[in-house]
């Protein structure tokens, strides 16, 4: 595209993702712009950007969710657009609107698409109106009098879910109808004490369930395409950590109608922008819908890997207003590619985070590396976790596991504990090698998570190397010479 | 002389001398030939029991971090005089440290107040939940070190508690 509606884009994120964003706004010939907390000032973001401009906040996350002042900059250094990258604002509704409001371009959706979608119960009654498999289910809120009825209607075993929770809170799962009731009131006293609100809604449960994404990008004219789907299955604490396409699970039947799926409900929302539609699949091949994120996804690289497609530039055409200009069957396949996050976080320790200075930085060779983090850096408790993306591809899904290996062994941060360790011993587990995996996959098997005894030959090592690397041990080994020291008693 | 690293919660005692060509470890009943070449570019090479490899390795105080065999370690220094100073005191639950990297919600106590073991000190945040930090035994609070809103790395010093006196303790 020659003539852009805008010469500069500001991106009002921080670490891998605003690096990553950076990248594709630079290589199209525009300007980049990055904010940055004073927590951040040394960051490669903060280096790469061709302007970058200080916000402050009461903590460092509070000035990156500061839209007043994320906008003021942008006029300020003269960005025509905002590019909210994931997190922070990207589906912030308000936000969406005062940049428009202040005559910028949101990257992103319409104010109104991020509103239906950010109200799970209005995204889901709207799935569902379109005709698209949602999960049987009965909310109380549709008529109080008849909740206990409609929820014995829904199939065992069900889910009983408090309406404002999240994050697994007051959630209980029933197999008997006996105790329905029982579990009904349980659930509403817990919603009561976690949220102030005791509304219920009841769900189908779906046992050691995949999860399963497709992503969709639409245009302001009407075109919406696919680029197939994302297993995300393997998760810790609701959160995603290996993230893979394709799919070991789908068939190329399934595959298809997952991903037709997904672009009609992006078609059915008129969707502007890249979105993701996520489903909850069963072992049976049965799949429903989940919710759709508005936004570039973390593990949107993977994707690029096998369709060759830059989301980032398509992103920023859609918001320049263009035309996507191919048809789903432009879109092909090639080869596996899967995403490793690199967390700092104790695997073993029930996953916290670790926080550390980054000594040593080493990366290995012909991986794609998404990084936010420099050698000389220090990790803080002050942002999320997660440092880096490793992005390994090959011609099939056991090459790729191959590469991986490899590369997670070769990747090398020291100061501070990472889970690369961790990331590899999954990956050489019989269950991942074959792709049998659910989103309760790791907490089925602990195993993976605790950390292995030191060998004996491993300890020598290690105590061989960190002795000669101190300076009081190899001072006083090397005053004593070699000879007395080979006929002495060494422990006196 | 006797030295010993840390890695986890368990230590390790060992000795290292020289020989002709390099090094030699001792450690338990075993004297293992060892050596460490260092290059210009930070990677070392680790030779033991005549097998060499390739590691990389960083230190920091009495931290030394190495990455071997594809994975990485830490392993802390423990220097004789601060272990003999260590065992002559015993553990003595003076300090509240940081279970986990957060930042301050709350502090229930301040500087000079008599709590009793159990009480509500801290309440912190970590990985988008709270927890209460409570006191690990009775006493006085020496110092809070922090305020609400800041962050703290792991083992952090929250809370220093100093024993009730032994007057307070009589009334």
């Amino acid at each position: 595209m020659n003539s852009w509606p805008f010469r500069s884009v500001l991106v009002a994120n921080r670490g891998e993702i605003a690096v990553r964003i950076l990248r594709t706004v630079q290589a199209l010939g525009l300007e980049g712009v990055v904010v940055y907390h004073a927590a951040d000032r040394h960051s490669p973001a903060v280096r790469m950007a061709d302007k970058a401009i200080e916000i402050t906040g009461k903590t460092p996350v509070a000035a990156y969710l500061d839209g007043e002042q994320i906008i003021a900059a942008a006029k300020s250094a003269g960005a025509g657009a905002i590019h909210p990258g994931y997190g922070f604002l990207s589906e912030n509704t308000g936000f969406a609107r005062a940049v428009a409001a202040a005559g910028l371009t949101f990257v992103g959706p319409t104010p109104e698409q991020i509103d239906l979608m950010g109200d799970k119960v209005r995204a889901r009654a709207f799935v569902e109106a379109g005709g698209f498999p949602v999960a049987p289910s009965a909310i109380e809120d549709d008529d109080p009098a008849t909740f206990v009825e409609r929820a014995r209607k829904v199939p065992l075993p069900l889910l009983i879910k408090p309406a404002a929770g999240g994050g697994g809170k007051g959630m209980r799962i029933v197999r008997d109808l006996n105790v329905l009731e029982a579990e009904i009131e349980r659930a509403r006293s817990e919603g009561q004490r976690y949220f102030g609100d005791g509304r219920l809604y009841v769900e189908c449960y779906v046992e050691n369930p995949r999860h399963i994404e497709v992503q969709v990008l639409g245009d302001a004219h009407g075109n919406v395409v696919h680029l197939f789907e994302r297993e995300c299955s393997v998760q810790r604490r609701f959160q995603k950590i290996v993230e893979e396409t394709p799919s070991p699970a789908l068939t190329p039947e399934l595959r298809a109608k997952i991903c037709e799926t997904a672009a009609g409900i992006a078609r059915k929302a008129g969707y502007r922008n890249a979105g993701t539609v996520e489903f909850i699949f069963g072992q049976r091949g049965e799949f429903y819908f989940l919710e759709m994120n508005t936004r570039l996804q973390v593990e949107h690289p993977v994707t690029e890997m096998i369709t060759g497609k830059d989301l980032v530039h398509e992103q920023l055409r859609i918001a320049a207003g263009e035309q996507l200009g191919y048809t789903q069957a432009d879109i092909k396949s090639t080869g596996h590619a899967i995403e490793y996050r690199i967390y700092a976080e104790d695997p073993a320790r029930g996953y916290t985070p670790t926080t550390g200075p980054i000594l040593k930085l080493r990366t290995p060779n012909n991986v794609r590396i998404d990084s936010g983090i420099v050698e000389g850096g220090e990790v803080t408790a002050a942002f999320d976790p997660m440092l880096a993306k490793v992005i390994v591809t090959g011609v099939d899904r056991d090459d790729a596991i191959a590469n991986s290996d490899r590369a997670l062994a070769e990747y090398v941060l020291l100061g501070c504990q990472t889970n690369t360790a961790f990331l590899r011993r999954l990956i050489n587990h019989p269950a991942f090698i074959a792709g049998d995996v659910h989103t309760g996959f790791l907490d089925a098997n602990p195993d993976i998570a605790a950390e292995p005894a030191l060998t004996e030959s491993t300890l020598h090592k290690l105590l061989a190397a960190a002795a000669i690397s101190t300076r009081p041990m190899r001072d006083v080994a090397d005053t004593v010479p070699s000879l007395h020291a080979a006929i002495g008693d060494w422990r006196n | 002389m006797h030295h010993a690293f840390k890695i986890d919660k368990n230590e390790y005692d060992l000795g290292l001398s020289r020989s002709e060509d390099g090094y030699r470890l001792h450690f338990g009943d075993a004297t293992v030939p060892v050596n460490l070449h260092v290059e210009d570019d930070g990677t070392a090479v680790l030779t033991v029991n005549g097998r060499s490899e390739r590691v990389v390795i960083a230190t920091r105080g009495d931290d030394v971090f190495i990455h071997l065999g594809g994975a990485a370690y830490q392993l802390r220094y423990e220097h004789p005089l601060d272990r003999l100073a260590a065992q002559a005191q015993g553990g003595a639950e003076d300090n509240v440290r940081a279970p986990m990297p957060g930042s301050l919600v709350a502090a229930h106590v301040k500087a000079g107040d008599s709590v009793v073991r159990g009480q509500a000190l801290l309440v912190i945040e970590s990985m988008k939940m709270e927890t209460t930090i409570a006191a690990p035994r009775d006493g006085i609070v020496q110092a809070v070190q922090f305020t609400a809103g800041q962050t703290f790395d792991r083992d952090a010093l929250l809370i220093s508690l100093q024993a009730a006196t032994p007057e307070a303790a009589g009334e």
